[in-house]
């Protein structure tokens, strides 16, 4: 099965989170376990990005392609791109990956490729 | 509420500095409370982000108060991010303005340099979400880096604005005895030079190395006292007129106009609104500009210039020491360093001198109101603070 990374929704008006939080950011008024999670879209567009050169210690690169994409049901994330000609508004898709490895294990994330 | 007028100033170089975080933050509150000729404090707030996790000191308001023999009166540490300063000075100014207390030292503290570049960076990045920004390797060049991209793209700011903010900032710093960075630049030489790719490289593209504010150590120390206090002391009446304060989302990427900083915007909003004055009455103002893209930001989401403007008030020269509203006249965290717990009060202090008539060499002429913006986070949380002199 694919790895999935979740966006919540709230039970009470249908807005969608990522990531988790406690309350409702449109109604206010759902208790901290009325979400249901929803898979995050894999289809996106590009809003932004940077290549990062000074990394924290855990990355065994020497640069970090970051980015924000905004995915089809309209909830935008942070993530990690592969993309050799990375453009603002050109579209991605999404795969989850490991993204960080540290003592302490490793992070899975949103890693962004180019749209075929 | 009571009205309430900074007595006493202070602070430390902003550089490196070898000694212990407590009396980085000793120090000016020592030479603050020579600066206010007064000895009895009825309560310190002392700002700090990374003493628990950068110096193993935790509590460091209790070692303070005692280092400095002001026992018993009350203290406590004040943690808000980058921002923790100028949160401490409205906890300062609730303190006073509610009676409850009569004089109350602020002081922002913080030696970021007891560890490496990469370690003090990873620390300021524990700002960011754990789970949605964190474990990408998000830091805060590297938002500050995506949100240039999009000024750009939006704005029409260019790599050339950005240098500017730098060159204008160090040539302030320059005039700065306390300021970490003295070192002139031209955009010339770090722009177009053949050496501009080796002396100013890449830090969070579109960033480079002069785009990003210093890693310092520093202090700063002001001290807050009533309207009776203060007239007995005979200085100069320098009243903190107008304190706000506003949050945004933690994520950057939940924001619903990534270019807007509404923090920003409603913080100076608030500041402005309980001082009765309006962004054209300024005088002089400090931005928080860890960025050199913030300093721009910020002058048009404070109310001084249109949005999507400000790049065109600093072309003109309207942010110079000699322009219409200097910004950043101590240098700013570009020029003066940015020990990010003292900040907020390092940003007070340069407006204090300004309206005292003492800022020296970069004395701006009949300064009456001042505005200092702390920016913390990537702008989720965000501290303004509106000073007038009134005689
Ligand atoms: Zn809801």
């Amino acid at each position: 099965m694919a790895l999935e990374i979740y966006a919540y929704q709230c039970k009470k008006c249908g807005q969608l989170h990522y990531p988790y939080r406690m309350v409702c950011k449109k109604c206010g008024k759902n208790k901290h376990n009325e979400f249901d999670p929803v898979p995050l879209p894999k289809k996106g567009k590009l809003v932004t990005f940077t290549e990062l050169y000074t990394l924290p210690g855990d990355f065994a690169v020497a640069t970090l392609w970051l980015g924000i994409v905004q995915l089809e049901n309209g909830v935008a994330v942070t993530g990690q791109l592969r993309l050799p000609k990375p453009k603002i508004g050109m579209n991605v898709i999404g795969q989850v990956e490991p993204v960080r490895k540290s003592e302490f294990g490793q992070n899975l994330g949103m890693v962004f490729y180019p749209a075929k | 509420m009571r009205e309430v007028y900074a007595i006493g100033s202070a602070m430390t170089s902003f550089s490196r500095l070898e000694y212990p975080l407590s009396e980085i933050a000793a120090y000016p509150a020592m030479f603050a409370m020579q600066d206010a000729g007064i000895s009895k404090i009825d309560h310190l707030y002392v700002a700090n982000m990374g003493g628990g996790r950068v110096n193993g000191q935790t509590g460091l308001a209790s070692a303070v108060v005692d280092s400095l023999s002001l026992t018993p009166a009350g203290a406590e540490t004040i943690e808000n991010g980058p921002a923790s300063g100028a949160s401490a000075l409205k906890q300062g100014w609730m303190a006073v303005a509610s009676g409850l207390h009569d004089v109350v030292m602020v002081i922002g503290a913080e030696r970021m340099r007891e560890v490496n570049n990469l370690e003090a960076t990873d620390f300021v990045a524990t700002l960011t979400h754990p789970l949605a920004e964190y474990i990408y390797g998000v830091t805060l060049p590297s938002l500050a880096g995506m949100f240039t991209r999009l000024y750009m793209e939006k704005y029409g700011v260019t790599a050339r604005h950005l240098a500017m903010v730098a060159v204008k900032n160090h040539g302030n710093a320059c005039l700065n005895p306390f300021a970490h960075l003295h070192q002139p630049i031209t955009v010339e030489g770090i722009i177009d030079s053949p050496e501009a790719m080796t002396n100013n490289p890449f830090v969070a593209d579109p960033l480079r190395f002069f785009d990003c504010c210093p890693v310092s150590d520093g202090g700063a120390c002001v001290i807050l006292a009533s309207a009776e206090t203060a007239k007995k002391l005979g200085k100069p009446m320098i009243r903190l007129a107008g304190v706000g304060q506003a949050t945004d989302t933690h994520c950057v990427h939940e924001r619903a106009e990534p270019t807007d900083l509404l923090a920003v915007r409603g913080a100076a909003r608030q500041a402005f609104k309980m001082a009765g004055v309006k962004p054209s009455d300024v005088d002089v103002a400090e931005l928080h500009d860890a960025f050199t893209i913030l300093e721009i930001v910020e002058s048009e989401e404070v109310g001084f210039f249109k949005k999507g403007e400000g790049h065109l008030a600093l072309e003109r020269g309207d942010t110079a020491l000699t322009g219409k509203l200097p910004i950043n006249t101590s240098g700013g965290l570009k020029g003066k360093g940015h020990p990010v717990g003292a900040t907020g009060v390092g940003q007070a202090h340069e407006i204090i001198l300004q309206l005292r008539g003492d800022a020296g060499k970069r004395q701006v002429k009949n300064a009456k109101i001042g505005f200092t913006c702390n920016f913390g986070g990537f702008g989720n949380n965000v501290v303004c603070l509106t000073f007038i002199r009134e005689k």
